[in-house]
Formats: C-alpha cells, structure tokens, sequence
C-alpha cells in the first residue's frame, strides 16, 4: 500500500514501479519467512512426537527394570525364608542328639566305661559341628543375597578390635600382632568384619604349634593395585592346593590335625567378590601363609 | 503371700525339645507341676476351655505349632481378661528368630534360646513384673536356693 506521504509526492511513473517491486520482494519474502516457519513447525511437530516416543520407550524400559527387581526382592525373600526354615528344622533333631547324649552322660555316667563315656563325647562333637555347619552355611547363602551397606572403614582399626575378640577366645596363647595402619576403604562394614574375622580366626588357628606366633594385617601395592593382607607364621599350605582354598567344604587339614568347617574362606571370597574386589593366597609348608585382598578405594 | 506354687505351662510340638525342657527344671530340683501342650489348640483348649483354671502359672511358648500356631495362642493369651497377665516366655531356636520381634508386638514378657539353660530362663523369669515363685526342693545338705526374686 503506498502510502501518500506530504513531504514526499507521487510522482513519475519510474518511482511507482520501484515502490511495486520492492513491495513485490518484500511480499515474497515474507512468504518465505512464512513457508520457512511453517517447515519448523512441522520439524518441531515431529520433534515433540519423537521425543514423546522416547519417552515412552524409557517409561516401558523403568517398568521392565521395576518388575525385574521386584521379581528378584521376591525370590529373595522366598530363599531367605527356605534357608531359615532349612536350618531351623535342621536344628532341631541335632538339639535332641546333643541333649540326650548329654542326659546318658549325666544319668548314667557311673554305669559307663571309658569307652561309653568317648562314644557319647564324640556324638556331642560331631552335633556341634553340625550345628556350626549349619550356621556357617546359613551365612554363606545370605551373603548372595544381602544389601551391601557401604561406608568409609578404618580397616586397621577394624583388624585390631576383631583380633582382640577372637584370641580372647584362646586365652594362654603368645601372639605377637601387629596391625599396620593403611589407606581407608569402601564397604560393607559388617561383611568386612566379617572377613576380616575369618581370616584372624584362621591365623590364630594355624599358627598353633608356634611358641610365639607372628601375626600381621597390613597394606602392600603390587603391579599398582593395593591390597591388605593378614600374614601368619604358622604351619602354611602347600600352593599346589591354592586353587581348593575357597571352595566351599573344601579343607587342606583332617578334623584331627584342626578343626573347621571348611566354609570360612569359602565366605571371605564371597564377600570380597561382592565388593568388586579379589582374593588370593600364598604360603609355603610350615612356613606360614599370607592371604590378600582388595577393595574399593574409601 | 503364700507359698504358691506356679504351674509351668510347656506349649511345644517337639517332643525332644519338651522333655529336654522338663528336664532342665528337674536337674534344678524344682517342684512345680509342669504341664505339656503340644500344639496350639491344646493350648487354647487350657487356657479358656473346660480345663482352665485360676491356677498360676508361667507359660513357656514356642511360636511354631502345629494346629493354631504359637503368635495367635500369644495374642489370645494377651487379649484376654482372664489371662492377660499370665507371663509367658517365648520359646526360640535362635537369638536373630524374626518371630521373637512379631511376639514382642504382642506382649510376650521375655525368651529363652533353646536348648534352654536354667541360669537363663531364671533370669528371664525373674524379670517379669508379676509376682511369681518357683519352687526349689533342697538337695540334703544344702539350703534351698530361690530360683527367682520373690516380690
């Protein structure tokens, strides 16, 4: 639209025709801008729908995974309950063994040799013991399945106060016990402790013919990972059997060389593995062993 | 304050368990009548049926029975009248038993681990807040030990 303008006036017909061109120009122009407009708004039509798509597809996949963790909480309680059950009704008939050869011991003891009197002993012992593997088996199955709790753990500390309590337990033996201080690490407190335990227990155990056993727990780097370990100078391992050390039941010793459930170390790995971390061992008849861990770094 | 002797009342399914029980309390020359229930609608039938009686006692209750299990003869216990007051000690096979909780919610007074030792269920008798007595018979020569505080 022309506008008449006073100070300016129309006109020769040249002026007309530039005003109309550039009206012409800017009439295209502003449908392409239009056009143009149009096309992103299609684009972004399409966009918005892609990305409802998207979002839909992560809905559909956070259900699978809600379902899939639910499914495997259940199963979880459902073995949790088997094993409680499994070593509860277990525990009941060993209570009997254990209570009626204690009873024949009692009631009877005038009217029984040496010999009744062994027989009865050994019943109670091997009750003992499986009730020891009973509970040794009942954690086992429970560390699969636990929660790991993780925290920031002063392990020397940690090392120091298992050892107090587990050799209070031996009380008459000489140990010497050194346990260094070393870097923090992450983890389940309890579980660690309970590696920790077993590997102290396990020192103390075998390092029962020494006068004076040396027992350390410290830090070592090597090839630029760092582990702890727990070293004794007990009676060692031949390391051909290195690779039967973890295994569940498995035992280097007879019950009447040392006692044990071959479960203990059985534990300790699985506990490690848990963590992420890796277990080994070294040792050497009679010289002694040395058992190495790793764990995340606190 | 008579001399009153306490029944105690055994609610077990397991035989062994039962006698091995019973038989804590006899090396311990205790006098009292202890009565055996083995499943939990005999303990009802006991307790509200055409047994009961004001008789006192102290109930020592493992939670799985056969029949009516251990938790409800514990709620029934404790939500009525006549019994409420009845101490009654769980009986467990272990310390970490999730039952001993759920029991705990209902009232239950205290708990043994089985296989049960005297010192313990003494101990664990002695805190209830109920006036209560178990009877010690003298082994000759010596002077009757009280199993449990007298209030």
């Amino acid at each position: 639209m022309i506008v008449a303008d006073e100070t300016q006036t129309i006109t020769e017909p040249a002026d007309l025709r530039e005003r109309l061109v550039t009206l012409e120009e800017t009439q295209r122009a502003i449908l392409n801008v239009l056009e143009d407009m149009n096309e992103e708004r299609t684009r972004l039509n399409e966009t918005q729908i892609a990305l409802m798509n998207i979002l839909e597809d992560v809905e559909v996949e956070r259900v699978k995974a809600e379902q899939a963790r639910a499914l495997m909480e259940a199963v979880n309680r459902e073995l949790e309950a088997f094993s409680y059950s499994v070593s509860h009704d277990l525990r009941a008939p060993l209570r009997a063994i254990s209570g009626f050869a204690q009873a024949v011991v009692e009631d009877y003891s005038p009217r029984l040799d040496d010999e009744g009197k062994r027989f009865l002993g050994l019943i109670q012992d091997n009750a003992h013991r499986m009730g020891q593997l009973i509970d040794d088996l009942l954690t086992f199955s429970r560390l699969g399945r636990q929660q790991l709790m993780e925290t920031q753990i002063d392990l020397g500390a940690l090392a120091q106060g298992v050892f107090d309590e587990v050799v209070a337990q031996s009380p008459g033996r000489k140990i010497q016990f050194a346990a260094r201080s070393v870097p923090p690490a992450l983890g389940d407190k309890a579980m660690i402790r309970q590696v920790l335990t077993n590997l102290l227990s396990n020192a103390i155990k075998f390092t029962r013919s020494r006068r004076e056993a040396v027992i350390e727990f410290g830090h070592v780097v090597r090839r630029d990972q760092g582990a702890y370990y727990v070293k004794d100078d007990g009676v060692g391992f031949d390391m051909q059997y290195v690779n039967k050390l973890f295994g569940v039941f498995q035992r280097l010793h007879s019950m009447t060389e040392f006692e044990g459930t071959g479960v203990g170390l059985a534990i300790v790995y699985r506990i490690i593995t848990r963590h992420g971390g890796r277990v080994w061992a070294e040792g050497e008849m009679d010289k002694g062993a040395a058992f190495y861990f790793t764990l995340p770094e606190g | 304050m008579s001399d009153e002797k306490v029944d105690i009342v055994i609610v077990e399914d397991d035989p062994s368990d039962a006698e091995l029980i019973a038989r804590v309390f006899r090396k311990h020359n205790m006098v009292n009548n202890i009565v055996v229930l083995k499943d939990g609608a005999e303990a009802l039938d006991f307790f509200f049926g055409s047994r009961a009686t004001d008789q006192p006692k102290v109930v020592l209750l493992d939670l799985k029975l056969p029949k009516v299990n251990g938790i409800e003869v514990l709620q029934r216990l404790k939500s009525d009248e006549r019994t409420k007051n009845v101490p009654v000690v769980v009986l467990s096979s272990s310390a970490e038993d999730h039952d001993i909780k759920d029991a705990y919610k209902y009232g239950v007074n205290s708990y043994v681990t089985k296989p049960i030792r005297f010192e313990e269920f003494a101990s664990a008798v002695s805190e209830l807040r109920m006036y209560w007595l178990l009877l010690n018979r003298p082994v000759e020569g010596q002077t009757p030990v009280p199993a449990a505080r007298r209030s």
